[in-house]
């Protein structure tokens, strides 16, 4: 009896105040936003704005290129896009990797990027050296020192990194080995 | 002999002039390059005998590119002689003081260590920047080609290219824009 009283307390708890799970909204809660700020009058009004994301007619996908061949066993997971399309990007590829980071410089998490997690580091890495090389000065917080001629010491000279140190370990591919 | 034939054993024996520039090079790498024309090793006339070796002007040597953390891991080495005289100079301290420097014991690095040796270096000549004297200048006949790409800065690109460019990653739907 008590274990059904407690079931359906927590059932009653989970309805009202539930954040991953919003059956009931008054907005649409699914949508690319933008928060606005204006001034009417004597009030400041903040509001979020849908808004059509601007990538969507640019977006490249492997299974839209022509010669596209899909993975050979359905079963298996499917590769993340960057497996998928097989660049070989470069730090200097700074077109790209400055889709992958906020407009402060910092590299967004995988649960926005969307890429497996081998990928997710290796682009992080690369954004450090696109960084650290001085090629994305114009994707910095406001109290950095943008100009790569005013850092100090040795950071202060240009630097070039080589793409075959990020995975130093030869990391073996994922095998199911009990698959018959 | 022919006039064609005596200008052409002119042109096989006259010193041309090369420039070659600097701008984001890694010096070790380019040295090997630049080796081969102080030495003459790009010729077929090439014999460590024959002084056939070419004029190599170096520019923007202020602008080199080292990898990784070597500008504060390389250490150039000096001993005076005297007890205690040893200096290690890191890469970064050494360009500080001669922006021509590293490129210039980078070259001598990648040369056999022999008699010829000084004089090759002679004929390699370095500025730290682009302004290089006239007289040295007009009689440059060649550039060397560079062993790797210039980089271009994001803020160096346009708005409407970067804007326009084919894009990989697409916003999840609840994402906010900042």
């Amino acid at each position: 009896m008590a274990g059904l009283v407690r079931a359906g307390f927590s059932f009653a708890r989970n309805a009202i105040f539930s954040t991953s799970v919003r059956s009931i909204a008054t907005t649409n809660p699914l949508n690319l936003k933008e928060i606005r700020e204006r001034t009417e009058g004597s009030s400041i009004v903040i509001e979020a704005v849908n808004v059509p994301s601007p990538r969507t007619e640019l977006l490249v996908r492997a299974e839209n290129l022509p010669n596209h061949e899909p993975a050979v066993s359905p079963s298996e997971k499917p590769p993340c896009y960057m497996c998928a399309l097989g660049l070989d990007v470069k730090h200097t590829d700074v077109l790209i990797l400055s889709q992958f980071v906020r407009s402060d410089g910092c590299m967004l998490p995988r649960r926005i990027t969307g890429l497996c997690r081998r990928q997710q580091k290796k682009m992080g890495k690369l954004v450090t050296m696109a960084q650290k090389a001085g090629l994305m000065i114009n994707l910095t917080p406001g109290n950095c020192k943008k100009d790569p001629k005013k850092r100090r010491e040795h950071k202060k000279f240009n630097t070039y990194f080589d793409e075959r140190t990020i995975f130093m370990k030869k990391i073996p591919k994922p095998v199911d080995r009990f698959k018959r | 002999m022919s006039a064609a034939k005596r200008v052409q054993q002119w042109a096989t024996f006259a010193r041309t002039w090369h420039i070659f520039d600097c701008k984001w090079q890694d010096p070790y790498e380019s040295a090997n390059v630049i080796k081969k024309y102080l030495m003459g090793l790009h010729k077929p006339i090439y014999h460590p005998m024959n002084d056939c070796g070419d004029v190599v002007v170096c520019i923007n040597s202020r602008e080199i590119a080292l990898r990784g953390d070597e500008w504060r891991k390389r250490a150039y080495f000096h001993h005076t002689g005297y007890p205690g005289g040893a200096t290690w100079t890191l890469a970064w301290e050494l360009h500080n003081k001669d922006p021509t420097m590293i490129i210039k014991k980078a070259v001598y690095r990648a040369m056999k260590g022999n008699l010829q040796r000084r004089h090759t270096m002679e004929r390699l000549l370095i500025y730290p920047g682009e302004t290089v004297p006239e007289d040295v200048l007009q009689n440059v006949t060649n550039q060397i080609r560079q062993t790797r790409l210039v980089p271009t800065r994001l803020d160096q690109i346009p708005e409407e290219v970067s804007k326009a460019y084919p894009k990989v990653m697409d916003y999840p739907e609840d994402y906010i824009l900042k």
